[in-house]
C-alpha cells in the first residue's frame, strides 16, 4: 500500500470510529432542547473536563502553537499563560455563572445576558456578536484539518475534499447527539493528542538531537535571543505579551461554547475541581514548543502560514505513513471536536435567541431541538463556504476572534460586582468594543505602541459600560445581590 | 475571602506582570530557558495555591 493511503485510511478510521462509539452515548435520551444545548445539566467533573478540554486544545494547539514557536520563539510561551490565569479566573467566575444559569434554566451564552439584564435585546445582541465570531473559529478549524490532511496525503490529492467531507460528517455527528456527543468524544480526542504530544514533543527532539534540552542549547546557539521575548519594536514584547494574557484570559470563558460547557455542569464543586486542576493540561504546550523547535532545526525556512505546518512535514519526511496517519488522526480530531461544539453553539444561540426570543419562531421544545438540529448543518455549510472562499493563518484569525468575545467581559462581571450595571450599558459597551476591534483587525492600526488592540477595545467598553449604566435606570433584575463568592 | 483572593492573585501576577521581569535565558532550569521555566513552575504552583483556596471555600 502507498504511504498516502496508509495514512490516510488510519484517518478515517479512527474518526468514524470516534463518531460511531459517542454517538451510543445518547441512546435512550430523549434529546429535548435541555439535553441537546447542555446535557440537562449533568456532567461531573470527569465528562466536564473532558468537554472543557476538548473545546479548548484544538487544531491551534497542535499546529498553531507549534507555528508559532517556529516562527517567533519566545511570544510563542503566551499561550502556557493565559489558559493557565483563565483558570484562575473561572475559578471565581463559573460557579457564579452557573448559578444563575441553573435557577433560570439559560441555555445559551446570550441568555445569561438577556435574564440577568431583563433584556431579550440585549442577548439578540451578544447573540449576534458570539455568533460573528464563531464562523471564523470554525473555519480556522478547518484551516487546520486542511494542512494536515495535505500532508498526510503527501501532496498527491486536493485536500478541500477530504476537509469537507470530514465536516460533513461531523455536522450530521453534532446534528444527532448535540452536546452529549462533543464531551464523549473528547475522550479519544484528548487520548490521542496526549500521545501525539508527546510523540512530537519528546521522541522527535530525541530521534533528532538526543533530549529536548539539547534542542534548546542548538537553537540558543543559532540565535541567542530566541527564546526571551523580542524587542517592543516587533511588536511582540513584553507590553504585547502580557496584554495578550491578559485580554485572551479574561476572554477565554467568554466564548458562547465555554458558556454553554459551564451549564453543562452537574454542581458548582465540579466547576471549582476543574478550574483548580485543569493547569496541568496546559503543560502539553510545552512539548508542542519542542516539536516546533526540533522542526525550526531540522527543517528551517517556512514562511508565514507554511510555519503552521513545520513540524508535521519534519513527521511526514522522516517518519513512516503509519507515524505520520497516527499524529494526523490526532490532530484532525483536535479540529473536528471543537469545531463539533462551536457549531452547536452558533445554531443554539440562533435558535433561542434570534429565532426564539426576538422573532417567536420555535419556542416549543420539540421545534427548537429541530431547529437547533438543522441550524447545526445550516451553520456547517456556512462555515465551510467561508473557509473555500477566505482563508488566513491559524493565529490571526484566532486572535481576532478573542478580541470580539473577550467584549463580553465588562457584562459578565459587573453582574455579579456591580448592581447598578444595566443592559444599555452593557449594550453599548459591547458595540463600542467591538466596532473598535473591527476597525483595528481591518485597518492594522494599534492604539498604543505594542498593547494588543482588542485590549484598549474591552478598556473602551467597560468605560462606555459604567458611564451609559449610569445615566439609564438601574435594571428589574431577578439576579440583584448575587455575589461571585456567595 | 481575602486569604483566597491573595491565594489566588500570586499565581496569575507571576504569569502575567511578572513576566517582564523573568525575561531572560540564563540561569537554565533542567535545560529550559529560565523564562519557560519560571512559566513552567507557576503552571505546576497553580494548583496547589488553587487546592487551597478550594478548601478554604469549602469550610466557609
Amino acid at each position: 500500500m502507498s504511504g498516502p493511503l496508509i495514512a490516510l485510511g488510519i484517518i478515517a478510521v479512527v474518526l468514524l470510529a470516534v463518531v460511531f462509539v459517542s454517538s451510543l452515548s445518547v441512546r435512550g435520551i430523549l434529546m429535548d432542547p435541555q439535553q441537546y444545548m447542555v446535557a440537562g445539566r449533568s456532567f461531573g467533573p470527569f465528562l466536564l473536563w473532558l468537554l472543557m478540554a476538548g473545546e479548548i486544545y484544538t487544531t491551534f494547539t497542535f499546529l498553531g502553537g507549534a507555528g508559532w514557536a517556529y516562527s517567533h520563539g519566545a511570544p510563542a510561551f503566551y499561550i502556557l499563560c493565559y489558559g493557565t490565569v483563565a483558570y484562575i479566573i473561572s475559578f471565581f467566575l463559573a460557579p457564579a455563572i452557573w448559578r444563575v444559569a441553573k435557577k433560570h434554566n439559560l441555555l445559551t451564552g446570550a441568555d445569561f445576558f438577556a435574564t440577568r439584564y431583563g433584556s431579550k435585546a440585549l442577548g439578540v445582541i451578544v447573540a449576534i456578536v458570539g455568533f460573528v465570531f464563531l464562523v471564523p473559529y470554525v473555519t480556522l478549524q478547518l484551516s487546520g484539518l486542511e494542512i494536515l490532511l495535505h500532508i498526510a496525503g503527501y501532496g498527491s490529492f486536493n485536500a478541500a475534499v477530504a476537509v469537507s467531507v470530514a465536516f460533513i460528517i461531523i455536522a450530521f455527528f453534532v446534528f444527532t447527539t448535540g452536546i452529549r456527543g462533543t464531551a464523549w468524544a473528547s475522550v479519544a480526542k484528548d487520548a490521542l493528542v496526549l500521545l501525539g504530544v508527546i510523540f512530537a514533543g519528546i521522541v522527535l527532539p530525541i530521534h533528532f538531537f538526543g533530549s529536548p534540552a539539547n534542542v534548546i542549547t542548538k537553537v540558543l546557539q543559532q540565535q541567542p535571543d530566541y527564546l526571551t521575548l523580542p524587542h517592543a519594536s516587533t511588536g511582540l514584547g513584553t507590553t504585547w505579551f502580557v496584554s495578550t494574557v491578559l485580554l485572551t484570559s479574561l476572554g477565554f470563558f467568554m466564548w458562547p461554547q465555554s458558556m454553554q460547557a459551564i451549564y453543562s455542569a452537574k454542581n458548582e464543586d465540579s466547576l471549582r475541581r476543574n478550574a483548580v486542576f485543569l493547569p496541568v493540561y496546559q503543560l502539553m504546550l510545552l512539548l508542542v514548543y519542542f516539536a516546533g523547535f526540533t522542526a525550526l532545526l531540522v527543517m528551517p525556512g517556512l514562511k508565514g502560514p507554511a510555519a503552521d505546518q513545520s513540524f508535521m512535514l519534519v513527521v511526514q519526511k522522516y517518519f513512516s505513513p503509519f507515524t505520520l496517519g497516527a499524529l494526523a488522526s490526532a490532530g484532525c480530531l483536535a479540529g473536528l471536536i471543537p469545531a463539533s461544539a462551536q457549531i452547536l453553539a452558533a445554531a443554539s444561540l440562533i435558535t433561542k435567541n434570534v429565532m426564539g426570543d426576538w422573532l417567536g419562531i420555535a419556542t416549543a421544545d420539540r421545534e427548537r431541538t429541530l431547529t437547533t438540529r438543522i441550524l447545526v448543518l445550516v451553520v456547517a455549510a456556512l462555515s465551510l463556504f467561508f473557509w473555500l472562499v477566505a482563508k488566513s493563518s491559524l493565529v490571526g484569525l484566532l486572535l481576532m476572534g478573542y478580541n470580539g468575545v473577550t467584549q463580553f467581559f465588562p457584562g459578565v462581571v459587573l453582574a455579579f460586582a456591580w448592581k447598578r450595571t444595566s443592559a444599555w450599558g452593557v449594550g453599548a459597551g459591547i458595540v463600542v468594543g467591538v466596532a473598535m476591534v473591527a476597525y483595528l483587525s481591518l485597518t492594522g492600526r494599534s492604539v498604543f505602541e505594542g498593547v494588543n488592540s482588542g485590549f484598549a477595545a474591552l478598556i473602551l467598553n467597560a468605560i462606555v459600560c459604567v458611564v451609559v449604566s449610569l445615566l439609564t435606570p438601574a435594571p428589574e433584575s431577578v439576579e440583584r445581590g448575587a455575589s461571585v463568592a456567595a | 475571602m481575602t486569604t483566597r483572593i491573595i491565594l489566588a492573585i500570586i499565581p496569575a501576577l507571576a504569569l502575567t506582570f511578572a513576566i517582564p521581569f523573568v525575561d531572560s535565558v540564563e540561569p537554565r532550569i533542567l535545560g529550559l530557558p529560565f523564562l519557560v521555566a519560571w512559566i513552567v513552575a507557576w503552571i505546576l504552583l497553580t494548583p496547589i495555591f488553587m487546592w487551597n483556596v478550594y478548601r478554604l471555600e469549602q469550610k466557609s
